[in-house]
């Protein structure tokens, strides 16, 4: 019989670089002046419901930082928030799209910006949902006891590429202006710790599960490649660099008429959560979802209202209007930011829901929020409550009820 | 089946020599001793009540390693001075200190897995019982033909296999580790099990006579008395 530890969520932290920036400023950050980029930008931007976002950009759109400070400036804020130092984390598992360069791996300059001790590092590569695939590394390893505390963090700085210089002379449709007005920078961190908070409420992991339809979706969202399916000698790797931005291979593209297809799919993941048990609607008290744009906002709450006739506004939280859309850096934004500012009380359930567009996947983690000092159970009781069998690779199901 | 529960089969066995089965009745007492002290130490008292944290479990295995690393090292320098005579005391010895020797690597996995330093557990002393006990071992050990020793081993093995996987087993319960953060406790039940069916195995043989039971049982009095004060006597 193998025992598993139990992994908690005991910091939170969050970064945003620079003031926040109103709809009427991003083009003095971003460029698009034109009349027909502007009539673009005001129709996206009425759709999506950002109101404000952060860029790592000055007054004039030069950059400020680099992804990977924005994601230690996350992780310091988590850090600082639990207490602890880089010092004492073992493991530092990183999302992001894209990192400042090639190579090497992004969670390799991550820790070598952070600091601290050796550890183990892992960098999530995917878009949205690469947050809690990097979640998932973090907490398997800590339930497992390989490592008593981990730090998590999503980051994104996709700005300096929405800039008017990379999309002059190229041909580019709604496909390649829909993000550029969508997507903004920030990071947000997370520490996972295989005992609760010594003083103050933590999160428990129960579990976190990912999945992949790219088996029956094609690409959704993309760059680096010429068409929307990827072959050998068309990709950014294979040609002259010019060539590859005069083919605007490094525009960020989503093919937007499949949204709704994402959508319906995402829901249909969340449903099956309900179907299989690992969410019970009669006691999930919060949902958190990352979604792009208010529209999803309103077809996901309808949604889960058909399944959980209880759900008010008051239990669903999203800041994508005030800290824009971060990407893999949005969910852990939002919690924080969650966390903060609303009232939790021991017991409670939290839903965090992150569909990703780029080719179909989806990932979920559910958490309990669990008070400082779990009373033990009596000596009778063997054998140990946080054992428990491990489930499916994609799911990591905790059963140790220790709140 | 371990020693002390084997006592009363061994003086029911009309095979068994007067000697042994006598040694056996006489190990068992210092055993049940040694339990009734255990209960009343702190550590082990908050164990049981649930009560115990997981900083109580840190020091348990700090304090241990120290001693733990000198395991193997009294158990070889034993062997050293069985002469030929004690040949198979002498095997035994050599064999036990090898199976030994990496313990305490298994014992720093696990701290280090429950969040504390490998360097400052490397850098730790002994507390006052372990200096005591290590003290007296290796005094033991450089005796010739050193066999009371396997009234130590009685104790030590004995703990390993009775106890450990029952303090594991706790300490995951109350504190919720894994198997990967409780190795060194949970790999004793199996490897001193072993150890003391071994043992068993000697003591039967015909080598101990009555001087040699009477120092097994004194040398597992005096061993059984400074484990226990080793845990007492934490960060001391």
């Amino acid at each position: 019989m193998a025992s598993l530890a139990t992994a908690y969520l005991t910091g939170f932290g969050s970064y945003l670089p620079g003031p926040p920036v109103g709809n009427d400023e991003i083009a003095s950050r971003l460029g698009g002046t034109d009349a027909v980029t502007e009539r673009i930008r005001r129709r996206i931007l009425e759709q999506n419901g950002i109101r404000q976002r952060h860029y790592a950009l000055d007054a004039d759109g030069e950059p400020t930082e680099l992804n990977e400070e924005l994601a230690v400036n996350a992780l310091r804020a988590a850090l600082d928030d639990r207490g602890i130092d880089a010092v004492d984390l073992r493991m530092l598992a990183c999302a992001t799209t894209m990192g400042d360069v090639l190579v090497p791996g992004f969670a390799s300059m991550v820790h070598g910006r952070l600091g601290g001790g050796p550890m183990q590092t892992l960098s999530a590569s995917g878009v949205c949902a690469s947050s809690l695939a990097a979640l998932d590394a973090a907490v398997s390893k800590v339930r497992l006891g390989d490592h008593p505390r981990a730090a998590v963090v999503g980051s994104e700085l996709p700005s300096r590429s929405l800039r008017e210089r990379r999309y002059e002379g190229i041909r580019a449709g709604m496909d390649a202006h829909f993000l550029r007005w969508m997507l903004s920078d920030g990071a947000g961190a997370v520490i996972v710790e295989f005992q609760p908070h010594p003083t103050r409420l933590s999160l428990r992991v129960d579990w976190v599960r990912q999945v992949s339809l790219a088996h029956e979706h094609p690409v959704c969202m993309r760059a680096g490649m010429s068409g929307a399916e990827a072959e050998a000698g068309g990709t950014w790797q294979d040609c002259a660099m010019g060539e590859a931005d005069a083919a605007g291979m490094f525009l960020l593209r989503q093919d937007v008429s499949m949204l709704d297809e994402l959508a319906e799919a995402g829901i249909a993941q969340f449903e099956e959560l309900v179907d299989t048990g690992l969410v019970d609607v009669r006691h999930l008290d919060h949902v958190i979802c990352h979604y792009s744009t208010n529209v999803f906002r309103d077809v996901a709450f309808e949604a889960l209202r058909r399944r959980i006739p209880s759900l008010d506004t008051d239990r669903w939280f999203s800041n994508l209007e005030t800290r824009g859309n971060t990407g893999s850096a949005s969910i852990f934004i939002a919690l924080e930011e969650a966390w903060r500012t609303r009232d939790f009380a021991p017991g409670e359930t939290i839903l965090l829901a992150v569909p990703e567009s780029g080719r179909f996947s989806f990932a979920f983690a559910h958490l309990t929020v669990v008070a400082p000092q779990a009373s033990a159970p009596p000596a009778s009781s063997l054998p140990s409550s946080s054992s428990s069998s491990a489930p499916s690779s994609t799911t990591s199901a905790s059963s140790g009820a220790r709140a | 089946m371990t020693l002390a529960d084997s006592s009363i089969d061994s003086t029911t066995d009309s095979n068994a020599a007067d000697i042994p089965a006598s040694l056996f009745e006489r190990l068992a007492g210092v055993w049940a001793t040694l339990e009734e002290r255990l209960d009343r130490v702190p550590i082990l008292q908050r164990l049981a009540d649930g009560t115990v944290t997981l900083h109580d479990y840190q020091r348990l295995l700090f304090n241990l390693r120290q001693q733990v690393i000198d395991g193997s090292p009294w158990i070889a320098r034993a062997a050293s001075n069985f002469d030929v005579e004690h040949f198979e005391l002498r095997s035994a010895a050599i064999r036990h200190a090898e199976e030994e020797h990496r313990d305490h690597l298994m014992l720093e996995r696990d701290y280090v897995a429950v969040g504390g330093s490998l360097a400052e557990l490397r850098a730790g002393r002994k507390n006052l019982g372990s200096e005591a006990l290590s003290g007296y071992l290796f005094h033991y050990a450089d005796r010739p033909n050193p066999a009371g020793l396997l009234g130590a081993m009685f104790i030590i093995e004995g703990l390993g296999a009775r106890r450990a996987a029952e303090w594991a087993a706790r300490f995951q319960e109350v504190l919720g580790l894994a198997d990967n953060q409780v190795h060194f406790m949970i790999y004793h039940q199996e490897a001193d099990g072993q150890h003391t069916g071994d043992m068993e195995g000697i003591l039967t043989s015909g080598l101990i006579d009555a001087t040699t039971a009477d120092e097994i049982v004194r040398c597992a009095e005096v061993v059984a008395r400074l484990y226990a004060l080793q845990l007492e006597e934490l960060d001391n």
